[in-house]
């Protein structure tokens, strides 16, 4: 009881102290924009440390889960390795080659989750790579089970990114392999759901149908498996709007790959001739 | 009582409006800063409680900011740390003797050396904490030490007169 007795008073002025200190912030922050952004910067430096160390404790307990994850992707990859030496081994028309060629004007930059929000219809991710590792504002994030957002603002370390999880997202995606296009967007509720919108009355497809990135945007490399068909509708007589059931699970969303496409500053100068 | 207690405040606030006109009208150089706050935050009497000089401290500097530097917050971001760790530094400098008799320290009881070095605990605190957050991070090193190295001493001296004016009733 006495040792409570000498603590009360300490803790009460320690919360009173944070209080009237975080009262003088908040004034310093909008009283003058220099000393606003500074405080902004201060506050985004301590908490993208305190995500990084929540994240690290996090990733250290699913070291396990993550190994076998990463084993099964590498087998994976080599098996699918082999089948595309053999299949580039068996092309020789010029056109696959050029196709290969065009792949080759995006980078890839693997990156991790610091944090994430899932639970708003403006959802975003922050990762821990920025403009010191080469990340541009309208760079691609992708994952091997499909597109997951696009860098909106970038800082030296870090990243913030729009969710595909985001009502202003969309990704321009093309059904099969050569088939319609149209925007795909979230469904605004589901963890795997988006809406495939604008696809003309005439073209068949199928429930199951896989759906690609269609490579028509500066942002996404082409041909990314984002999901496949569901149920579909008919828009205003005029357009089909489907369901599709995205390949990745937004809820165990961890690393991701950046991916820059090399010739957008080009691709942009032209569209503004 | 009830005249002490009113000559505490009544010098306390003539400490502030000297602090508003040296604010206002004594900014002698980028390079150098007056301030009483610290000095001012010490001699509220160890009577009063921490969440209560916490709360006088705030109304202090809110007062500075807004009526002198123009700047809302500056001074209330340096100061409550000031505020907050003065018992701490009273504690360290003059032991725990002045709690256990319940007196206020001066430099007739306590000596110049110890009283000029609880002062300069607390403006080192008070000047790192304002000149670092006034220059936001837009200010290279150098300015930061030159800043704070002119305005230590000046702040010293006019520190120790004020604690000196404070404490002229317990001589």
């Amino acid at each position: 009881m006495p040792r409570s007795r000498e603590i009360l008073p300490i803790v009460v002025s320690l919360v009173l102290f944070l209080i009237l200190e975080g009262a003088g912030f908040i004034m310093l922050r909008k009283s003058s924009s220099l000393q606003g952004m500074w405080v902004s910067r201060v506050t985004h430096h301590f908490m993208a440390g305190v995500w990084g160390a929540n994240q690290q404790v996090g990733r250290y307990f699913s070291l396990k889960k993550e190994n076998d994850r990463l084993a099964a992707d590498n087998h994976e990859l080599l098996s699918r390795l082999q089948a595309c030496q053999k299949a580039l081994s068996d092309l020789a028309s010029e056109q696959r080659v050029q196709e290969l060629q065009k792949s080759h004007d995006f980078s890839y930059l693997p990156a991790s989750i610091v944090k994430i929000s899932r639970n708003r219809q403006h959802n975003y991710f922050i990762i821990d790579k920025g403009s010191d590792d080469g990340v541009d504002a309208r760079s691609a994030i992708i994952t091997r089970h499909g597109a997951v957002g696009i860098v909106d603002a970038v800082h030296r370390h870090y990243a913030y990114v729009l969710s595909f999880q985001n009502a202003e997202v969309s990704v321009s995606a093309r059904l099969g392999s050569e088939g319609a296009m149209g925007p795909l967007v979230w469904d605004g509720h589901s963890a795997d759901g988006a809406l495939l919108k604008e696809i003309p009355l005439h073209f068949k497809f199928e429930k199951g149908d896989t759906v690609y990135t269609s490579g028509f945007s500066s942002v996404f490399p082409p041909d990314i498996p984002l999901g496949v068909t569901g149920d579909s509708r008919i828009v205003n007589g005029a357009m089909h709007e489907i369901k599709v059931t995205l390949f990745q699970d937004f809820t165990a969303l961890r690393y991701v790959t950046v991916v820059e496409n090399l010739g957008r500053e080009e691709i942009g100068l032209l569209e503004n001739e | 009582m009830m005249s002490k207690e009113l000559g505490f405040f009544g010098r306390y606030m003539l400490l502030l409006i000297i602090q508003l006109l040296l604010c206002n009208y004594f900014m002698m150089s980028p390079y150098m800063m007056l301030t009483l706050l610290p000095a001012m935050v010490l001699s509220i009497p160890l009577r009063y409680t921490t969440p209560q000089v916490l709360l006088i401290a705030f109304g202090t500097a809110l007062a500075v900011d807004f009526l002198a530097d123009g700047v809302p917050g500056l001074n209330v971001v340096a100061l409550l740390p000031v505020a907050f760790a003065r018992k701490t530094f009273i504690r360290w400098v003059f032991g725990t003797e002045l709690f256990a008799r319940g007196e206020d320290f001066s430099i007739h009881k306590n000596g110049l050396g110890k009283v000029s070095l609880v002062i300069l605990l607390s403006l080192t605190l008070f000047l790192i904490l304002y000149i670092w957050v006034d220059g936001s991070g837009m200010r290279p090193g150098w300015f930061f030490f030159a800043r704070f190295f002119a305005s230590l001493p000046a702040s010293y001296l006019l520190s120790l007169l004020a604690i000196i004016y404070f404490s002229i009733n317990d001589r």
